[in-house]
């Protein structure tokens, strides 16, 4: 069996739901910024307090399966990406911490607001920094990074950096339009028809700016044609249900709609690294962690992930409806 | 202090796991400790024991967040400022915590929310269950941990070739020489750790004379869990020694403040010293005579084993682990004369009117804090100056990261690390001076709690969010 296909199989799984979860999170967070009312910042904050916790867990799991799996990888890829890292690292950090400290201290609830918005949109714009450098290619020489730690600050990272922020933002929108009431309905409604135009223009111009920045992602298009258009087929049919369905019912459908958008988006870009681990440099089976720590990691995988769906989606479900405008303990 | 790359990257390192350790033992305890007090409410229907729950779960939220966001940190260092470790470390470790994260940080993160804003939404049994899992969950969290923290300190079940390590026996690296013996020892720990912070708040209050039944509650849990915990402690660290003495005996050289192949007989126990890492001795010492020996090696004349049995390149740094473990060892010797005074105290019916008592206990509120990080420190600091121990120099294995960028992120934790902090202890002052009665909530702890916890509340949120509409 191909064992570290599996095990990327798995890292895949992770980011995607991560990206996901916590996206809908962070663009809630960065959105945050935008509403002047504090009865309305905290109903968005109450809509996804409950669960965060677990939405961010996927991004330790993602950095650990790849320590586990590949830690060649993982070694080059964390020096490489040291500053966007580091800096996403501690605006999660100040982000985590808003959540309780906002509402334990009433009267500084504006400021703390303000760090869990400017919190939210610096991780955002960190990731999408993260995934502009490895779309760029790092350098590698033998197993480690050999290239400087300021690569990643290049036009294209940062036009990476827009375009992930728009995403989540849209997700963000999509998220409260399915989960607040009546309250927010008019400010979901318009950060909707603004931010989900401007993350198609930004993926756009990042996919076409791609093929100047990436040889290898030419080549990939060309192997790959068919499955490529069908995945950006997916993505735009998406966005366009999505634009569609915005302040209609059923209330989840632009939900839906832009999980499948950024579903697709990742898909894409998956097919468009495979089948390496550090994006168009070291393969998968050369970065891999012996037979051994494979079997282990993949058995404690095959065996804890569906339980851990099944209490994450328990959680969610006992969060279920509408979130009270009251909050969770009026 | 040279400003080279290896020594900002394990300064930074060492500041934010220290920082870090600090929340987790705190969650680890206070989990237990809210698992067996709402269990103990379920069974009496007393409402104190509510309060108290409802108390310390703010405190352990808030404690819990910074330690989430601070252990991210920690996953992603291994790569920021080791590169080579993570590479060849990884096959060995990153599997173990990998199933960390599956089996304990999900079942917590899963079941947190529950537990602090769940009342309304589940019966107050399965509310226990969610507080039961998060407990299980800090247990099984540190129970991997200590395994691959073990793991470098008694590398075991691996092989490496071509430059790779390569596991060979998944057993032998779970289950390393140390591991059984410091999972308790660090569990122990966190829980003494609650056991003090409980009973530091209640004797704040009995010394105010405010919310005297809570206080008299917490007084007598703390102190009762206290004086269990420190008993099998005691008992834990005597095993633990002689294990590290057998498989690390750098670590024990350096903890004890001896240089010479053998210690003068009868050995002193020292508290003081001033160590020459260059000149291979000490330019000042002091302790109590006889002690060393007699703690040590239990007998009046005993001698113990110097560094210099170390050669110099393969030494720890003396001050470090001597000062890490006098820390430690100095609290727990605190802590033991403390808990021993409870039990007299409680005998002689005096435990909640002996005000000098009470004093002791509002000082030592964060000992277990202190205690902890004295033991981590020697712990890390002993293993130097290898971070696998044997198999790869903590210098050899630090990350392509130039020294600038460096200093500048290490100065960027410092400052949001300290503002986190101060937040913290700011959050947790207030908590404390407005005392349980006014806590959150606790209009509805006095009877018609039990309807609140019905879910068909449940139905009523939704009705509002249906009206909204």
């Amino acid at each position: 069996m191909n064992l570290p296909l599996l095990s990327a199989c798995f890292a895949a799984m992770s980011v995607t739901f991560y990206v996901l979860l916590d996206g809908f999170d962070l663009g809630v967070g960065a959105l945050l910024l935008l509403e002047p009312h504090e009865k309305s910042r905290d109903h968005m904050i109450d809509s996804i307090t409950p669960t965060w916790d677990g939405n961010e867990t996927w991004l330790i799991m993602t950095g650990v399966t790849l320590l586990a799996a590949f830690p060649i990888a993982y070694g080059i890829l964390l020096p490489a990406l040291y500053i966007p890292v580091i800096v996403m690292l501690l605006a999660l950090g100040l982000r985590g911490v808003s959540f309780e400290f906002r509402s334990q201290m009433k009267r500084f609830r504006r400021r703390w607001d303000f760090i869990f918005g400017v919190g939210s949109i610096v991780a955002a714009c960190m990731q999408g920094l993260i995934l502009g450098a490895l779309l760029q290619g790092v350098s590698v020489e033998g197993i480690a990074f050999s290239g400087s730690v300021f690569d990643c600050f290049r036009p294209f990272p940062l036009l990476c950096a827009v375009c992930v922020l728009a995403g989540y933002v849209v997700l963000g929108g999509c998220w409260l339009h399915f989960k607040t009431a009546a309250l927010l309905q008019e400010f979901t409604v318009r950060t909707l028809r603004i931010a989900l135009p401007v993350f198609i223009a930004t993926f756009s111009a990042t996919a076409v700016i791609s093929f100047s920045i990436q040889p290898g992602i030419g080549a990939v298009w060309q192997m790959h044609f068919i499955l490529l258009t069908t995945v950006s087929g997916t993505m735009l049919v998406a966005a366009l249900i999505l634009f569609g369905s915005i302040n209609r019912r059923p209330d989840v459908r632009p939900f839906a709609a832009g999980v499948v958008m950024i579903a697709a988006g990742i898909v894409g870009l998956a097919i468009l690294v495979f089948p390496n681990i550090v994006p168009f440099r070291v393969s998968l089976w050369d970065a891999s962690a012996s037979r051994l720590s494979q079997i282990f990691l993949l058995t404690g995988a095959v065996i804890v992930t569906p339980v851990v769906l099944a209490y994450s989606f328990f959680a969610y479900w006992v969060f279920r409806g509408k979130t009270p405008e009251k909050g969770w303990d009026g | 202090m040279n400003l080279n790359p290896a020594t900002l990257t394990r300064v930074q390192f060492a500041f934010t796991v220290s920082f870090h350790i600090i929340f987790p033992t705190m969650s680890i305890g206070l989990a237990m400790f809210l698992a067996v007090i709402e269990g103990l409410w379920l069974k009496t229907r007393d409402g104190l024991y509510l309060e108290i729950y409802r108390f310390w779960l703010n405190i352990f939220a808030m404690g819990f967040g910074v330690g989430v966001v601070t252990g991210i940190v920690l996953s992603f260092e291994f790569g920021l400022g080791f590169a080579k470790f993570a590479q060849l470390a990884g096959p060995a470790i990153g599997p173990m915590i990998a199933l960390e994260v599956l089996t304990s940080f999900f079942l917590e993160a899963g079941f947190l929310g529950i537990m602090l804003f769940g009342m309304h939404r589940v019966g107050p049994k399965l509310h226990f269950f969610a507080t039961c899992m998060v407990a299980l969950g800090t247990l099984l969290s540190a129970s991997w941990i200590l395994s691959a923290n073990s793991w470098m300190q008694t590398p075991d079940g691996v092989a490496v070739r071509n430059g790779r390590l390569i596991v060979v026996n998944w057993w032998h690296v779970l289950n390393n020489p140390t591991w059984l013996v410091r999972l308790p020892h660090m569990l122990s720990a966190a829980y003494l750790t609650a056991s003090f912070l409980v009973a530091g708040v209640g004797a704040r209050y009995l010394l105010e004379g405010k919310h005297l039944a809570f206080a008299k509650k917490s007084v007598a849990l703390g102190t009762a869990f206290a004086a269990v915990l420190i008993a099998g402690q005691v008992f834990i660290g005597d095993i633990l020694y002689g294990t590290m003495l057998k498989h690390q005996p750098s670590k024990m050289q350096a903890a004890e403040g001896f240089w010479g192949k053998e210690s003068p007989s009868p050995a002193p126990y020292y508290w003081v010293i001033v160590p020459d890492q260059k000149e291979q001795r000490n330019r000042f010492a002091l302790g109590i005579p006889y002690l060393g020996s007699i703690w040590l090696t239990h007998s009046l004349h005993g001698r113990v084993e110097g560094l210099k049995n170390t050669p110099p390149d393969r030494q720890p740094i003396m001050g470090m682990v001597f000062y890490g473990f006098r820390i430690m060892y100095g609290v727990a010797i605190l802590m033991f004369s403390v808990a021993t005074a409870s039990l007299w105290l409680r005998w002689k019916r005096k435990l909640f009117t002996s005000r000098w008592f009470l004093r002791c206990l509002v000082v030592m509120t964060p000992s277990g804090i202190v205690a902890t990080l004295g033991g981590w420190y020697l712990a890390e600091t002993g293993r130097q100056p290898w971070v696998i121990f044997g198999l790869l120099r903590t210098t050899d294995a630090v990350s392509p990261v130039p020294a600038g960028t460096l200093l500048a992120t290490l100065i960027a934790f410092i400052c949001i690390y300290a503002f986190v902090m101060a937040a913290f202890l700011i959050f947790v002052a207030r908590i404390i001076r407005r005392g349980p009665e006014s806590a959150p909530a606790q209009a509805e702890a006095s009877g018609s709690l039990k309807n609140a916890f019905r879910p068909q509340v449940l139905d009523r949120a939704s009705a509002d969010a249906a009206l909204g509409r």
